[in-house]
């Protein structure tokens, strides 16, 4: 059940080079937000962008969570790309901002008890999306593959460490850690995924990561899900226009706002 | 708040207020049930719908522009079978009057279809799409040729009883001909306008921004053109006109009706704002309470 609501900015900062952490008061949406789902905001008042923009939601702290002074916030990340992003660097503390969420099907995680195995891999900004999951498993043991073209573009790696995580990062320019995507790293090491176990891959990235990873990846152990990213009208299910490719044998395109963002990586078609 | 008679009269339909949601901008209604109480609208028109289920246009499928939206759907929908089975209960418990948006591929389809509806308990009226620009066949052929489309109302109207709209594409030299001519067929209303028929090119891969390359531009870019097109066929045809091409407020939506609306219709604006609608009703009240009129009927069509 989304709300739309009018949220306040509490923080808006520069990260590192084009990229930008928002930070949102807006109850509601943190108290019911689920990981991989996400928010679309209206970032300016004005007609330009006229469409509101969907967020997946980085850190977020329902009423009732411990850290008192954040409580009732979420955190997003974005890259300044274009005129919309451009514009909500301008964005001021205290500043009115009207948003819808939470939207989507989130991640599904592993039934607990159990003994799978975690895998995170993101490409640029799209590890931010993934961060719940690590949120939410706390405990577990797991692999975090963090991807970019430069150092500049590796986010959240301090994030991670925190968590019982293994992290390995790969830059295309070998700026930082591995040369080369962050899927040929994750295929460099697939000889020790090849075994008896149960791994939940989630993953978040540019459409050619996530291809080149949900072609590669074929292995019978492995249940993986990706966050799909797409151009949207609404962002709750009414205009059609973010539709990805499935193999649903009635309704092959299926809504990345509503259906998705998140889906299996054997019901898409990747065309 | 004071009172003030907001009512219209399209066809055989009482509406409690001028302000219908879009065709294919309000989903099938349960989508905006969270935003707001639907029995506030005027009335609602749902995705429009075909014999058939139809798949709809590969992505990508929409591209924003300056003040407008290009859309390339395609129509996608479930087809009559499936809509009446699985979304048409819906709106039983609505009081807002639905009125079904569809369209065929052939005569014999249209005629076919507006027949089933005819039949159905919960609808109160039907908006013929003669002016899809996302279909290669059927749907623009009716809407760009007035004997065509004049032969079109004539054989629907026989079909059924239900109030019978029109809605007109943009996308020809004298609109208000095309009016008269569905009017001359048997319509009840016309609205206007559908999309304008556009394009939007990437330059770095040197490739259409959408995946059928051709949309329909939607949005406050059209509305000047819509509000002129509106007027012209205003005076061209007795039947009731609903206006719609980028209202984004009650300020746009008392424009349209100056120019000759009955009616109006909001699109694009429901995806940005879902309350649109409603918002809209509250700025028309406002304004012909500010304005001493007591029915909205008199404002229609005073355009100086």
């Amino acid at each position: 059940m989304p709300f739309q609501i009018e949220g306040t900015v509490i923080k808006n900062k520069r990260v590192k080079s084009l990229y930008f952490l928002l930070g949102i008061h807006c109850p509601p949406i943190t108290n019911h937000i689920q990981p991989g789902q996400f928010i679309m905001l209206k970032v300016s008042g004005d007609r330009s962008p006229l469409l509101r923009r969907p967020f997946s939601v980085y850190k977020n702290y329902p009423v009732n969570h411990p850290e008192k002074e954040k409580r009732g916030c979420l955190f997003i990340y974005y890259k300044k790309v274009g005129k919309g992003t451009q514009k909500m660097t301008t964005l001021q503390e205290g500043q009115k901002l009207d948003l819808i969420g939470p939207l989507g099907k989130g991640f599904t995680l592993p039934p607990l008890p159990s003994s799978a195995n975690i895998i995170l891999i993101g490409g640029g900004v799209g590890i931010v999306s993934l961060y719940p999951i690590a949120e939410a498993l706390k405990n577990r043991k797991m692999l975090v593959f963090i991807g970019g073209k430069t150092q500049d573009d590796i986010l959240c790696f301090e994030d991670f460490k925190k968590f019982n995580s293994k992290i390995s990062v790969a830059t295309e320019n070998g700026s930082l850690g591995f040369r080369g995507t962050v899927v040929d790293l994750f295929l460099s090491q697939r000889k020790n995924f090849i075994n008896n176990r149960k791994y939940y891959l989630y993953s978040c990235g540019p459409v050619a990561m996530l291809k080149a990873l949900a072609g590669n990846v074929k292995f019978k152990n492995f249940i993986c899900q990706a966050s799909l990213e797409a151009r949207m009208g609404c962002g709750f299910g009414a205009c059609w226009g973010c539709v990805v490719k499935t193999n649903h044998p009635r309704t092959p395109y299926q809504r990345v706002c509503q259906e998705g963002p998140v889906f299996s990586f054997k019901d898409l078609l990747w065309e | 708040m004071q009172s003030c008679d907001l009512t219209v009269k399209i066809g055989n339909m009482a509406l409690q207020n001028p302000v219908i949601v879009s065709s294919g901008t309000f989903g099938f209604g349960e989508e905006f049930e969270d935003f707001f109480d639907l029995n506030q609208l005027g009335a609602i028109i749902p995705k429009g719908i075909s014999l058939k289920p139809m798949v709809g246009n590969p992505p990508p499928r929409i591209f924003e522009t300056e003040g407008g939206l290009i859309n390339s759907i395609g129509l996608q929908n479930p087809g009559f079978q499936e809509f009446i089975k699985n979304k048409l209960p819906y709106y039983r418990h609505l009081k807002t009057p639905l009125i079904i948006n569809f369209f065929g591929n052939t005569q014999k389809e249209y005629i076919e279809l507006a027949r089933r509806f005819d039949g159905v308990r919960g609808i109160s009226g039907l908006e013929m799409n003669i002016s899809c620009p996302n279909i290669k066949r059927g749907g623009i052929v009716f809407g760009t040729d007035p004997r065509m489309a004049y032969r079109l109302a004539h054989a629907v109207r026989k079909a059924t009883k239900l109030t019978l709209i029109v809605k007109l594409s943009p996308n020809v030299t004298d609109i208000a001909l095309m009016a008269k001519s569905v009017e001359e067929g048997g319509a009840d209303a016309v609205s206007l306008v559908n999309t304008f028929r556009a394009m939007a090119i990437n330059i770095y891969s040197k490739t259409p921004e959408l995946g059928n390359i051709i949309g329909g531009l939607s949005g406050p870019a059209i509305k000047p053109i819509a509000l002129r097109m509106v007027w012209e066929v205003s005076q061209a045809v007795k039947i009731p006109v609903i206006g719609m091409g980028g209202i984004m407020n009650a300020q746009d939506a008392i424009e349209f009706m100056l120019v000759g609306a009955s009616a109006i219709q909001i699109g694009t604006a429901n995806l940005i704002n879902p309350k649109t609608g409603i918002e809209v009703i509250c700025g028309i009240k406002k304004y012909l309470i500010h304005n001493k009129i007591d029915r909205l009927q008199q404002l229609i069509g005073t355009l100086g």
